[in-house]
């Protein structure tokens, strides 16, 4: 449903809310509360105190510096800030960090590490499937997740897949490309690694 | 003019050299850049109503919260800040002026009414909640013709109507070849309001630089140099005493292609209070407050004759203001663009167009890729069908009978735009044949049998107007638009070269493409060049990239600045290799008699001599240094052009549109690199079936805003587009350096209109008349439900 | 656009969870995949004092074979059942719908009952729970109680749900052999954010009979919307074409839907007439 009307639904008086979204029901102020978390991140352990509400998002970029991960709505939709969490990909602007207690998180930064491009990295760039990179990093994971579930996808697979993702400046085309080219890769270096999927 | 031979990296699809950062998440965005300790944190708070008087602003209640700093209302603003209004110099403009936080009245919702300064954005947003506006709402209007009726609210009391520009043209003895044509055809057309939509939101970084007494305004613009301009400008401070940085930019699409009243906030805040400032934009504010474009009402009557050659065209034509004017453009600049490119590739002689702009409750609009475009060609094109299926000529041949064709060359249309040189015959018979239209005709009529849909083709035959130069923007009423750019071509002491130049990239590639077109000229390797952009401090004054402008103007920039090196080069060459400067020619990195490559200067050796870093005398009266720096002012305007064919199946039971073949044919003239052209096009076309098929800012009659979320706005995704059948024409230009056109708006410029045709086309034999966008499930089914009530009597 | 602050709870049982809810009531929202809710608070559109994550109650996530059907607990995630064969099997109607709900990222965090609880009247899993009657169990300290869609949901945004407590589990049955199932939705582009939509559910005999037919539509109302007289007239007869026109148009007079800026009220009730036909004449296509 639309989010006006289902403000209009949440609250009593519809047309107050419907007209004044931001102030809403504002209650008194709670004390900050803070939670220690310890989590895996790009293989490496973190254990911080954070405040409750402070999104994945803002956690990785600000207390992390992993600045790679792009907040693009904060309501889920663009997918610009995806991250995998146990490998599987998820929006981090929609998690609380402090409810993350034990998770392993993979982020654009461990794609790769400092070593030479992953093969779906290396597509996308062989098939321009990046132009303002302000999307990519959520596209790449999304496609991690997505050749491991699904190596040998067809060309309407790797569209279904990829709504996962919001890009503006692509028109899409040359990222349905680098998909499928990265399956090819991947399905390369799996046969050259004597056939194990890694 | 500077015909260009031998290119060797100039047409080649180099991967794009910003992907190496880009893929492994490095590219620093603005929310990414490190800050300065103690920096503040900003908060906006926005009107929720569309049209009310500020009775009062209580904030004591978000100063008392812990981690608040500060909390400013407009009042606050007033002995720091100007007006903020653009300098719009044409006849039947109304200047309005905008207080960059509302004091008296707000007049959208979305408008700043106060600032928080805070210790981290968290709190700065629970702040927000805790200042107390006390709003009187005033009744709104949100839509064109109500704004324009005499009992409508009206929101600027000093001009007493919401009439804020209107603009006639009309060609001599108009009326006269109107009323002589066979026949008069007039139609409606709207287009729905949509908006750029970039992934990053904006945002801005202040910091002051204490020893130097200058400020730093990062922040992910277009136009770093119109920025710095308009700061200096409104704030009252040396133009010299502010440097704007363009960090990464995470999609512009003409959105970031303004300057906006938080820029202007943050560097006063940074002065007043000597701490930096960092505001980073979410997705509700972008969509509230960053400029809007279209929704377009044009009337249009094309007089025509019984061959299908049009006579006249009589437009008129309404757009919509928004509550202000937008910097630097106003709503004049897709009124004018739409009215003015209107004729498009066509002979058109004799043209009356009124324009009229209304004031509304409802955010300014200002660019947007395609600006003016997709509009203008949504009615020329769609009234190209109409004169096809009035008189039964193919809708391909009317336009065939109406282009400029190519003996025509160079041609001034009807306003006075130079074309001077085009394949608009050539694009289109190229894209009829390529997309197999005349067979679909044929087998149109069985195709229905299939599955029950009814199937359309659709064209637009478009120009694009590019790399518009001073007299461009001077003829539409922007005064202070300067229409050049610049570039600074550095030979470094190893031989290795910096181009620093005027523009900013927003996610084009420059920084490959404009690596291109430097080591071409000077003869290195692409790799031995480097690119800068987007500082005012390290690069001349320019004019920004957008309204397709980059690689015409970017490009003619370099080459031309390299010309002037490069006789530098040849000057300090000839003395050493003791031969006619004239008779040298660069390339592979060294300096050589034509002819000759045995006897040769490596680019390093002569850089040595130029910075005194070897034992060869600099000739005589030679400067230090192996730098120029030169500026482009294209002409008024130079014109890509293209034809799109969509080719749609409409399902009358539940009104979905899908797009079953699209093919393009596009001229951009001489081509950098094709790749880059290629997702310039792919990008723009699907930003056009976005606003074709789906995209609609939503406004209610009160001003409110309906959808200002990525739920509510919805926008395409890989599964809505088609594989897309591309070819290039390469028709380069006479007029501008190096042949360039520009290529960043053809795509949302053909795909409109082609498909508002194809649909039109598909449905136009059970009576549904197709005339606005955009063309959601739920409208086609009513159309459709009219169309079979009217049959039925 | 960040959440105001709330205390965070992250129990690791069921009792536990229980508790806070008791002794919170009202002001506590259960955190299950955070998909609907955490956006909410992003806007500030909602606030709640304290949050629930069921995070760390792994005994909550489960994908039980029981009673001739499948219990689904609390924390499981959409996309295990997205991915499970057994689903795909036994479950097809949910494995149909289940690329429709949001997208991989949000079903991969999302739960199955969070979404039932959620109660929006576009969403997916609803429609699917009316359509295979399904049962919901509601626990709290108090006790458990189990009550059908029907029961469940109250109107847009709202369920049964008393404020200490919440939806333990969902239990579906198997499709029997005689099962066929059909899943469809519309929208303004080709995924996401539907229009409206349908989970169909018929058992067809060997005779070509309809002996069973459930129906459920999103989008048409309020909440899941079960059009009962196009089951009514289905049940007992063989699915000609003509009996499947009279299905679509009853089902077109029988809804009086939901509106928002997507697509207004007559757009609805035509389409639902369409995705009936087209959902039966898929079945009988099947069967044939």
């Amino acid at each position: 449903m639309s989010l006006n009307d289902l403000i209009s639904r949440l609250f009593a008086d519809p047309g107050d809310a419907g007209k004044k979204p931001s102030q809403a029901a504002a209650p008194e102020r709670l004390d900050n509360h803070r939670v220690n978390v310890k989590l895996t991140v790009n293989g490496t352990v973190y254990e911080r105190e954070v405040e409750a509400r402070y999104l994945l998002a803002d956690f990785l970029r600000h207390e992390l510096g992993l600045k790679g991960t792009h907040i693009g709505c904060e309501q889920g939709v663009c997918g610009a800030c995806t991250v995998l969490i146990d490998g599987r990909t998820a929006r981090a602007c929609l998690q609380f960090a402090a409810a993350l207690e034990g998770a392993e998180i993979t982020t654009v930064e461990g794609i790769a590490g400092d070593g030479p491009l992953h093969p779906i990295q290396q597509a996308f760039h062989e098939n321009h499937a990046v132009q303002c990179g302000y999307c990519t990093s959520g596209f790449l994971l999304t496609t991690i997740e997505f050749l491991k579930r699904n190596p040998d996808p067809t060309r309407e697979q790797v569209r279904e897949a990829l709504v996962n993702n919001v890009c503006r400046c692509t028109g899409y085309l040359n990222i349905v490309d680098a998909v499928e080219a990265a399956a090819v890769k991947m399905r390369d270096r799996t046969l050259d690694a004597g056939g194990e999927p890694s | 003019m500077n015909e260009i031979s031998d290119w060797t990296l100039i047409g080649k699809s180099v991967p794009r050299r910003e992907d190496a950062y880009l893929l492994r998440g490095q590219g620093k965005y603005l929310d990414d850049l490190p800050v300065p300790q103690n920096t503040m944190h900003l908060g906006f708070v926005c009107s929720p109503y569309a049209h009310a008087k500020i009775a009062g602003v209580d904030a004591s209640r978000a100063k008392a919260l812990p981690g608040v700093i500060d909390v400013l209302t407009g009042a606050d603003f007033s002995d720091d800040i100007l007006p903020f209004a653009p300098d719009i110099q044409i006849d039947g403009y109304r200047r309005v002026e905008r207080l960059v936080i509302a004091v008296d009245k707000v007049r959208f919702v979305g408008e700043y009414v106060a600032v928080i300064l805070a210790d981290s954005p968290y709190i700065a947003q629970d702040a927000i909640e805790l200042v107390d506006v006390d709003y009187d709402p005033l009744p709104a209007v949100s839509g064109i013709e109500e704004a324009l009726k005499g009992d409508a609210p009206v929101l600027f009391d000093s001009l007493g109507d919401n009439m804020v520009f209107e603009s006639h043209f009309e060609t001599e003895g108009f009326e006269e070849q109107f009323d002589s044509a066979d026949l008069v055809l007039e139609e409606e057309f709207r287009l729905g309001r949509v908006t750029g939509l970039p992934i990053e939101p904006r945002g801005c970084l202040a910091v002051i630089d204490e020893v130097a007494d200058t400020y730093t305004l990062w922040t992910p613009t277009q136009i770093p140099h119109q920025v710095r301009t308009a700061i200096a400008d409104h704030l009252q401070m040396p133009e010299s005493s502010v440097r704007v940085v363009t960090p990464v930019v995470g999609g512009g699409f003409g959105t970031k292609c303004h300057v906006f009243p938080d820029e202007l906030v943050a560097v006063a805040l940074v002065r007043r209070y000597r701490r930096a400032v960092k505001w980073v934009q979410d997705r509700r504010e972008q969509l509230l407050s960053d400029p809007h474009a279209r929704e377009h009402l044009h009337r249009i009557k094309v007089a025509v004759n019984r061959d299908g050659v049009i006579q006249a065209i009589k437009l008129n034509l309404m757009t919509n203001s928004g509550a202000y004017a937008n910097y630097p453009f106003s709503c004049t600049l897709e009124a004018t663009g739409a009215a003015r490119m209107l004729p498009g590739p066509y002979r058109i002689r004799n043209y009356k167009y009124d324009v009229v702009s209304a004031l509304t409750n409802t955010c300014p609009t200002g660019a947007y890729r395609g600006t003016g475009q997709p509009s203008c060609f949504l009615a020329m094109e769609g009234m190209m069908d109409r004169i096809g299926r009035t008189l039964d000529i193919d809708p391909a041949d009317v336009r065939r009978r109406n282009v400029v064709n190519p003996d025509q060359f160079p041609y001034v249309n009807v306003v006075g735009v130079r074309y001077d040189t085009g394949s608009y015959l050539q694009s289109l018979d190229r894209v009829v044949e390529l997309s197999g239209y005349d067979e679909f005709r044929a087998r149109q009529p069985r195709d229905r049998l299939i599955d029950g849909k009814y199937r359309g083709i659709g064209i637009c035959n478009y120009t694009e107007v590019s790399g518009t130069g001073a007299p461009g923007w001077r003829v539409r009423g922007f005064a202070k638009m300067p229409g050049f750019d610049s570039a600074r071509v550095v030979v470094e002491p190893d031989g290795r070269a910096s181009v620093f130049l005027s523009q900013a990239d927003a996610g084009q590639g420059h920084l490959t493409a404009f690596a291109q077109v430097a080591a071409d000229r000077l003869g290195l390797e692409y790799a031995d060049v480097r690119v800068f952009e987007g500082d005012t401090a390290k690069t001349p004054f320019g004019t920004g990239t957008f309204a397709s402008r980059g690689s015409v103007v970017g490009g003619g920039s370099i080459i031309r600045c390299c010309d002037k090196l490069i006789a530098k080069i040849k000057r300090i060459a000839g003395v050493i290799l003791q031969a006619d400067p004239a008779d040298l020619v660069l390339g592979g990195g060294c300096v050589h008699r034509a002819g000759a490559p045995g006897n040769s200067l490596t680019m390093e050796q002569v850089a040595e001599t130029a910075y005194s870093m070897n034992n060869i005398p600099l000739p005589e009266g030679e400067d230090h240094g192996l730098e120029a720096t030169d500026y482009y002012d294209p002409p008024m305007v130079t014109l890509a052009n293209g034809t799109h064919i969509a080719q749609v199946a409409v399902d009358p039971d539940d009104g979905r549109i899908e797009i079953e073949n699209y093919t393009l044919v596009h001229d951009c003239g001489r081509v950098i690199n094709p790749m880059i052209v290629k997702g310039q096009i792919h990008g723009g076309t699907v930003q056009g079936i976005g606003e074709a098929l789906m995209e609609e800012i939503v406004y209610d009659s009160d001003g409110q805003h309906l959808n200002a979320n990525l739920l509510d706005y919805v926008i395409p995704l890989a599964m809505d587009i088609p594989d897309m059948r591309i070819d290039h024409i390469e028709t380069p230009s006479i007029d501008t350096v190096g042949g360039i056109k520009g290529t960043g708006e053809c795509g949302v410029t053909g795909a409109v209109p082609a498909i508002a045709n194809a649909v039109c086309d598909a449905l136009a034999g059970i009576g549904v008349n197709i005339r606005s966008v955009p063309l959601r499930p739920s409208f086609i089914l009513e159309q459709i439900e009219n169309a079979r009530r009217e049959a039925a009597g | 656009m960040k959440p105001a602050p709330f205390k965070l709870y992250v129990p690791e049982d069921e009792q536990e969870i229980l508790a806070l809810l008791h002794e919170y009531g009202t002001e506590a929202r259960i955190l299950a995949g955070g998909q609907s809710l955490v956006p909410l608070m992003n806007m500030r559109i909602l606030q709640p004092q304290v949050l629930i994550s069921l995070n760390r109650c792994a005994a909550l996530s489960y994908l039980n074979e029981q009673g001739g059907g499948y219990a689904i607990g609390a924390r499981t995630r959409q996309a295990e059942l997205e991915d499970s064969e057994r689903v795909a099997q036994r479950l097809p109607l949910v494995s149909a719908a289940m690329p429709y709900v949001g997208v991989r990222a949000s079903r991969n965090c999302g739960t199955v009952c969070g979404s039932l609880a959620h109660a929006d009247p576009l969403a997916e899993l609803p429609s699917v729970a009316a359509a295979l009657e399904a049962t919901f169990e509601i626990a709290s300290v108090r006790g458990r109680r189990e009550v059908s869609a029907d029961e469940f949901y109250l109107s847009a945004l709202s369920n049964c749900l008393e404020p200490d407590e919440m939806l333990r589990q969902v239990w579906i049955p198997k499709a029997g052999s005689d099962s066929k199932s059909v899943f469809l939705e519309v929208s303004n582009r080709a995924h996401g954010f539907a229009v409206a939509g349908l989970a169909l559910s018929v058992d067809i005999d060997a005779g070509g009979v309809c002996r069973k037919a459930r129906l459920a539509a999103m989008g048409l109302s309020e909440t899941t919307l079960r059009l009962r007289p196009a089951e009514k007239l289905l049940e007992g007869k063989v699915l000609t074409e003509e009996l499947v026109e009279e299905a679509s148009a009853v089902s077109t007079e029988a809804t009086a839907p939901y509106q928002d800026i997507h697509a207004d009220r007559e757009y609805r009730r035509r389409v639902a007439g369409v995705l009936v036909k087209r959902a039966l004449l898929n079945c009988s296509e099947t069967v044939n």
